[in-house]
Protein backbone atom coordinates (compact mmCIF):
# COMPACT_ATOMS: atom_id res chain seq x y z
CA UNK A 1 0.00 0.00 0.00
CA UNK A 2 2.56 2.16 1.16
CA UNK A 3 4.91 1.27 -2.17
CA UNK A 4 2.13 2.34 -4.53
CA UNK A 5 1.56 5.88 -2.94
CA UNK A 6 5.30 6.29 -3.12
CA UNK A 7 5.00 5.44 -6.84
CA UNK A 8 2.11 7.34 -7.54
CA UNK A 9 3.81 9.90 -6.15
CA UNK A 10 6.84 10.14 -7.93
CA UNK A 11 4.89 9.06 -11.25
CA UNK A 12 3.15 12.46 -11.18
CA UNK A 13 6.50 14.77 -9.61
CA UNK A 14 8.17 13.30 -12.94
CA UNK A 15 4.61 14.20 -15.23
CA UNK A 16 5.04 17.65 -13.32
CA UNK A 17 8.01 18.08 -13.70
CA UNK A 18 8.58 17.21 -17.74
CA UNK A 19 5.97 19.59 -18.12
CA UNK A 20 7.48 22.70 -16.22
CA UNK A 21 10.62 22.01 -18.16
CA UNK A 22 8.37 22.90 -21.17
CA UNK A 23 6.97 25.48 -19.22
CA UNK A 24 9.25 27.49 -18.18
CA UNK A 25 10.78 30.22 -20.34
CA UNK A 26 13.97 31.01 -18.11
CA UNK A 27 16.26 28.61 -19.78
CA UNK A 28 18.36 27.91 -15.92
CA UNK A 29 14.39 27.01 -14.28
CA UNK A 30 14.05 24.79 -17.26
CA UNK A 31 17.63 22.95 -16.63
CA UNK A 32 17.37 22.33 -13.11
CA UNK A 33 13.63 21.09 -13.41
CA UNK A 34 14.91 18.94 -15.82
CA UNK A 35 18.03 17.70 -12.92
CA UNK A 36 14.44 17.34 -11.24
CA UNK A 37 13.10 15.21 -13.64
CA UNK A 38 16.31 13.11 -13.83
CA UNK A 39 16.25 12.47 -10.30
CA UNK A 40 12.71 11.32 -9.69
CA UNK A 41 13.30 9.09 -12.96
CA UNK A 42 16.16 7.39 -10.92
CA UNK A 43 13.90 6.93 -7.81
CA UNK A 44 11.30 5.64 -10.25
CA UNK A 45 13.59 3.29 -11.59
CA UNK A 46 14.89 2.10 -8.46
CA UNK A 47 11.82 1.52 -6.84
CA UNK A 48 10.96 -0.70 -10.20
CA UNK A 49 14.13 -3.25 -8.79
CA UNK A 50 16.60 -2.19 -11.15
CA UNK A 51 20.05 -0.24 -8.93
CA UNK A 52 22.34 -0.49 -11.86
CA UNK A 53 19.78 1.52 -14.65
CA UNK A 54 19.54 3.80 -11.33
CA UNK A 55 23.10 4.85 -10.60
CA UNK A 56 23.81 5.80 -14.37
CA UNK A 57 20.63 7.66 -14.26
CA UNK A 58 21.26 9.89 -11.02
CA UNK A 59 25.22 10.68 -11.74
CA UNK A 60 24.64 11.09 -15.57
CA UNK A 61 21.11 12.92 -15.88
CA UNK A 62 20.78 14.96 -12.73
CA UNK A 63 24.89 15.51 -12.42
CA UNK A 64 26.45 15.66 -15.56
CA UNK A 65 23.73 16.37 -18.26
CA UNK A 66 22.45 19.79 -15.64
CA UNK A 67 26.02 20.42 -15.61
CA UNK A 68 26.38 20.63 -19.22
CA UNK A 69 23.57 22.43 -19.67
CA UNK A 70 23.92 25.24 -17.13
CA UNK A 71 27.50 25.78 -18.38
CA UNK A 72 26.24 26.08 -22.14
CA UNK A 73 23.70 28.43 -20.95
CA UNK A 74 26.44 30.69 -19.24
CA UNK A 75 28.43 30.64 -23.01
CA UNK A 76 25.49 31.87 -24.92
CA UNK A 77 23.57 34.51 -25.18
CA UNK A 78 20.23 35.47 -23.46
CA UNK A 79 17.66 36.64 -26.37
CA UNK A 80 14.77 38.76 -24.78
CA UNK A 81 11.39 38.32 -26.37
CA UNK A 82 11.65 41.67 -28.31
CA UNK A 83 14.52 40.47 -30.57
CA UNK A 84 13.17 37.16 -30.55
CA UNK A 85 10.13 35.66 -32.66
CA UNK B 1 -4.60 26.69 -37.10
CA UNK B 2 -0.14 25.99 -36.14
CA UNK B 3 -1.17 25.74 -32.82
CA UNK B 4 -4.45 23.29 -33.49
CA UNK B 5 -2.51 21.90 -35.44
CA UNK B 6 0.22 20.90 -33.38
CA UNK B 7 -2.47 19.96 -30.63
CA UNK B 8 -3.68 17.61 -32.75
CA UNK B 9 -0.78 15.63 -33.61
CA UNK B 10 0.39 15.83 -30.02
CA UNK B 11 -2.76 14.38 -29.03
CA UNK B 12 -2.47 11.31 -31.95
CA UNK B 13 0.96 10.55 -31.04
CA UNK B 14 0.08 10.17 -27.10
CA UNK B 15 -2.93 8.28 -27.79
CA UNK B 16 -0.66 5.73 -30.55
CA UNK B 17 1.63 5.05 -27.51
CA UNK B 18 -0.37 4.83 -24.53
CA UNK B 19 -2.68 2.16 -26.66
CA UNK B 20 0.52 0.49 -27.93
CA UNK B 21 1.41 0.47 -24.18
CA UNK B 22 -2.22 -0.62 -22.90
CA UNK B 23 -1.84 -4.06 -24.58
CA UNK B 24 1.38 -4.98 -22.99
CA UNK B 25 1.05 -6.78 -20.30
CA UNK B 26 4.01 -5.86 -16.94
CA UNK B 27 6.73 -8.18 -16.09
CA UNK B 28 5.73 -11.14 -18.29
CA UNK B 29 8.04 -10.94 -21.75
CA UNK B 30 7.17 -13.12 -24.51
CA UNK B 31 10.44 -14.48 -25.62
CA UNK B 32 12.50 -15.44 -22.55
CA UNK B 33 14.74 -18.37 -23.68
CA UNK B 34 18.05 -16.20 -23.38
CA UNK B 35 16.71 -14.38 -20.29
CA UNK B 36 16.00 -18.18 -18.26
CA UNK B 37 19.46 -19.44 -20.15
CA UNK B 38 21.94 -16.47 -18.56
CA UNK B 39 19.84 -16.63 -15.10
CA UNK B 40 21.01 -20.48 -14.93
CA UNK B 41 24.32 -20.88 -16.35
CA UNK B 42 25.89 -16.73 -16.24
CA UNK B 43 27.69 -17.41 -12.65
CA UNK B 44 29.31 -20.80 -13.47
CA UNK B 45 30.18 -19.39 -17.21
CA UNK B 46 31.57 -16.51 -16.44
CA UNK B 47 32.40 -16.62 -12.25
CA UNK B 48 30.44 -13.30 -11.36
CA UNK B 49 27.88 -13.29 -9.09
CA UNK B 50 26.31 -9.70 -10.50
CA UNK B 51 24.32 -10.94 -13.94
CA UNK B 52 23.72 -7.69 -15.45
CA UNK B 53 27.74 -7.01 -15.22
CA UNK B 54 28.09 -10.58 -16.79
CA UNK B 55 25.90 -10.13 -19.60
CA UNK B 56 27.40 -6.41 -20.13
CA UNK B 57 31.23 -7.62 -19.84
CA UNK B 58 30.97 -11.20 -21.33
CA UNK B 59 28.20 -12.23 -23.37
CA UNK B 60 27.85 -8.54 -24.85
CA UNK B 61 31.41 -7.81 -25.07
CA UNK B 62 31.06 -6.32 -28.25
CA UNK B 63 28.34 -3.83 -26.84
CA UNK B 64 30.26 -2.59 -24.57
CA UNK B 65 33.22 -1.84 -26.61
CA UNK B 66 30.67 0.16 -29.19
CA UNK B 67 29.84 1.95 -26.10
CA UNK B 68 32.88 2.95 -25.33
CA UNK B 69 33.93 3.99 -28.75
CA UNK B 70 30.44 6.14 -29.00
CA UNK B 71 31.76 8.25 -25.64
CA UNK B 72 35.16 7.86 -27.43
CA UNK B 73 34.17 9.39 -30.31
CA UNK B 74 31.94 12.24 -28.33
CA UNK B 75 35.17 13.47 -26.87
CA UNK B 76 37.09 13.85 -30.28
CA UNK B 77 34.06 15.91 -31.67
CA UNK B 78 33.80 17.93 -28.74
CA UNK B 79 36.87 18.39 -28.96
CA UNK B 80 37.31 19.05 -32.58
CA UNK B 81 34.75 21.47 -31.81
CA UNK B 82 35.67 23.67 -29.11
CA UNK B 83 39.41 23.03 -29.39
CA UNK B 84 40.21 26.78 -30.70
CA UNK B 85 38.30 28.22 -27.87
CA UNK B 86 39.97 26.64 -25.41
CA UNK B 87 43.94 27.27 -26.56
CA UNK B 88 42.93 30.55 -27.37
CA UNK B 89 41.91 30.98 -23.39
CA UNK B 90 46.05 29.81 -22.83
CA UNK B 91 47.17 33.14 -23.57
CA UNK B 92 43.79 34.70 -22.41
CA UNK B 93 45.24 36.85 -19.71
CA UNK B 94 43.53 37.15 -15.82
CA UNK B 95 43.57 40.58 -14.29
CA UNK C 1 33.43 33.19 -10.92
CA UNK C 2 33.93 31.45 -7.34
CA UNK C 3 30.39 30.18 -5.79
CA UNK C 4 29.74 31.07 -2.06
CA UNK C 5 31.77 29.60 0.63
CA UNK C 6 29.35 27.50 1.63
CA UNK C 7 29.06 25.55 -1.68
CA UNK C 8 33.01 25.44 -1.82
CA UNK C 9 33.20 23.91 1.43
CA UNK C 10 30.45 21.60 1.04
CA UNK C 11 32.11 20.31 -2.19
CA UNK C 12 35.24 19.93 -0.62
CA UNK C 13 33.54 17.36 2.33
CA UNK C 14 31.41 15.30 -0.12
CA UNK C 15 34.61 14.62 -2.34
CA UNK C 16 36.27 12.11 -0.59
CA UNK C 17 32.99 10.30 -0.33
CA UNK C 18 31.96 10.38 -4.07
CA UNK C 19 35.07 9.19 -5.09
CA UNK C 20 35.27 6.47 -2.53
CA UNK C 21 32.14 5.29 -3.50
CA UNK C 22 32.72 5.46 -7.29
CA UNK C 23 35.82 3.61 -7.10
CA UNK C 24 33.71 1.24 -4.95
CA UNK C 25 31.10 0.37 -7.41
CA UNK C 26 33.99 0.33 -10.12
CA UNK C 27 36.09 -2.66 -7.94
CA UNK C 28 32.78 -4.60 -6.74
CA UNK C 29 31.56 -3.87 -10.39
CA UNK C 30 30.98 -7.97 -10.36
CA UNK C 31 29.44 -8.53 -7.09
CA UNK C 32 26.85 -5.68 -7.08
CA UNK C 33 25.06 -3.16 -8.54
CA UNK C 34 27.14 -1.09 -11.05
CA UNK C 35 29.80 -1.33 -12.39
CA UNK C 36 32.31 0.38 -14.67
CA UNK C 37 29.89 2.87 -16.78
CA UNK C 38 27.88 3.56 -13.28
CA UNK C 39 31.30 3.69 -11.04
CA UNK C 40 33.06 6.32 -13.50
CA UNK C 41 30.11 8.35 -13.93
CA UNK C 42 29.78 9.06 -10.17
CA UNK C 43 33.68 9.71 -10.19
CA UNK C 44 33.52 12.18 -12.70
CA UNK C 45 30.42 13.75 -11.40
CA UNK C 46 32.51 14.18 -8.74
CA UNK C 47 35.11 16.08 -10.28
CA UNK C 48 32.09 18.18 -12.11
CA UNK C 49 31.39 19.18 -8.27
CA UNK C 50 34.00 20.46 -8.40
CA UNK C 51 34.71 22.69 -11.09
CA UNK C 52 31.06 23.60 -10.62
CA UNK C 53 32.35 25.09 -7.14
CA UNK C 54 35.51 26.55 -7.76
CA UNK C 55 36.29 29.59 -10.04
CA UNK C 56 38.04 29.00 -13.52
CA UNK C 57 41.53 30.55 -12.45
CA UNK C 58 41.75 27.55 -9.76
CA UNK C 59 40.20 24.80 -11.85
CA UNK C 60 42.68 25.64 -14.54
CA UNK C 61 45.65 25.46 -12.21
CA UNK C 62 44.50 22.09 -10.53
CA UNK C 63 43.14 19.88 -13.45
CA UNK C 64 45.14 19.40 -16.39
CA UNK C 65 43.46 18.66 -19.81
CA UNK C 66 46.19 16.34 -20.92
CA UNK C 67 45.76 14.14 -17.71
CA UNK C 68 42.23 13.51 -18.55
CA UNK C 69 42.91 12.52 -22.24
CA UNK C 70 45.43 10.14 -20.94
CA UNK C 71 43.22 8.49 -18.34
CA UNK C 72 40.64 7.96 -21.34
CA UNK C 73 42.91 7.09 -23.70
CA UNK C 74 44.22 4.44 -20.95
CA UNK C 75 41.11 2.79 -19.97
CA UNK C 76 40.12 2.15 -23.96
CA UNK C 77 43.77 0.66 -24.55
CA UNK C 78 42.96 -1.55 -21.65
CA UNK C 79 39.85 -2.69 -22.78
CA UNK C 80 41.29 -3.68 -26.38
CA UNK C 81 44.16 -5.27 -24.64
CA UNK C 82 42.37 -7.40 -22.74
CA UNK C 83 40.06 -8.57 -25.26
CA UNK C 84 42.83 -9.24 -27.23
CA UNK C 85 44.86 -10.81 -25.20
CA UNK C 86 41.99 -14.08 -25.49
CA UNK C 87 42.76 -14.25 -29.02
CA UNK C 88 46.08 -15.45 -28.01
CA UNK C 89 44.98 -17.18 -25.35
CA UNK C 90 43.04 -19.03 -28.13
CA UNK C 91 39.67 -18.10 -26.96
CA UNK C 92 37.33 -16.16 -28.85
CA UNK C 93 37.47 -12.17 -28.69
CA UNK C 94 36.08 -10.90 -25.22
CA UNK C 95 36.92 -14.66 -23.89
CA UNK C 96 36.97 -15.18 -19.87
CA UNK C 97 40.92 -16.31 -20.10
CA UNK C 98 41.11 -15.18 -16.35
CA UNK C 99 38.49 -17.74 -15.43
CA UNK C 100 39.27 -20.38 -13.00
CA UNK C 101 42.76 -20.11 -13.25
CA UNK C 102 43.53 -19.60 -9.63
CA UNK C 103 45.94 -16.46 -10.04
CA UNK C 104 44.63 -12.83 -10.21
CA UNK C 105 40.84 -12.95 -10.08
CA UNK C 106 40.39 -16.36 -10.72
CA UNK C 107 39.08 -17.96 -7.74
CA UNK C 108 36.70 -20.70 -8.49
CA UNK C 109 33.12 -19.45 -7.95
CA UNK C 110 30.88 -21.26 -5.43
CA UNK C 111 27.32 -21.36 -7.44
CA UNK C 112 24.24 -20.35 -6.10
CA UNK C 113 23.29 -17.70 -3.83
CA UNK C 114 26.63 -16.78 -1.84
CA UNK C 115 27.79 -13.29 -0.45
CA UNK C 116 30.56 -12.71 -3.19
CA UNK C 117 34.47 -12.79 -3.42
CA UNK C 118 35.82 -9.97 -4.79
CA UNK C 119 38.59 -12.33 -6.10
CA UNK C 120 36.43 -14.13 -8.99
CA UNK C 121 35.03 -13.31 -12.24
CA UNK C 122 37.69 -13.86 -14.37
CA UNK C 123 38.34 -10.55 -16.46
CA UNK C 124 35.46 -9.15 -15.76
CA UNK C 125 36.72 -6.64 -13.11
CA UNK C 126 39.83 -5.28 -15.50
CA UNK C 127 36.82 -4.40 -18.24
CA UNK C 128 35.03 -2.75 -15.54
CA UNK C 129 38.27 -0.99 -14.28
CA UNK C 130 39.29 -0.10 -18.03
CA UNK C 131 35.59 1.47 -18.48
CA UNK C 132 35.48 2.89 -15.41
CA UNK C 133 39.16 4.95 -16.39
CA UNK C 134 37.24 5.32 -20.12
CA UNK C 135 34.15 7.03 -19.01
CA UNK C 136 35.57 8.96 -15.72
CA UNK C 137 38.12 10.44 -18.44
CA UNK C 138 35.39 10.75 -21.21
CA UNK C 139 33.24 12.90 -18.84
CA UNK C 140 35.57 14.82 -17.01
CA UNK C 141 37.27 16.06 -20.54
CA UNK C 142 33.82 16.69 -22.06
CA UNK C 143 32.79 19.36 -18.95
CA UNK C 144 36.17 20.59 -18.50
CA UNK C 145 36.46 21.29 -22.36
CA UNK C 146 33.54 23.20 -22.14
CA UNK C 147 34.18 25.34 -19.35
CA UNK C 148 37.37 26.23 -21.21
CA UNK C 149 35.33 27.44 -24.13
CA UNK C 150 33.10 29.39 -21.99
CA UNK C 151 34.61 32.83 -21.55
CA UNK C 152 35.28 33.81 -17.91
CA UNK C 153 33.05 37.01 -18.13
CA UNK C 154 30.43 35.19 -19.90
Amino acid sequence: MIGMVIQVLTLSGLILSAGLVWYFRDLLSAAISFGVFSFLLSMEVLFLQAPDVAIAEASIGAGLTTAVFIIAIRATQKVTEADGE
Amino acid sequence: MKKVLTWIFVAVFAASLLLCAAGLEFGAPAYRDMDDYMIAHGQEETGANNIVTAVVFDYRGFDTLGEATVLFTAVLGIGLVLRTLAMEDEEYEYE
Amino acid sequence: MNMSSLVRTGAGILMPFLLVFGFYIVLHGHLTPGGGFQGGAVIATAFVLLMVAYSYEIIWERISLEFLKNTETLGLMLFILTALIALVAGLAFFGNWLLGAGGLFGTPVSYGINPGDLNTGGVIPILNIAVGLDVLGAMSVIILTMLFAVRRDA
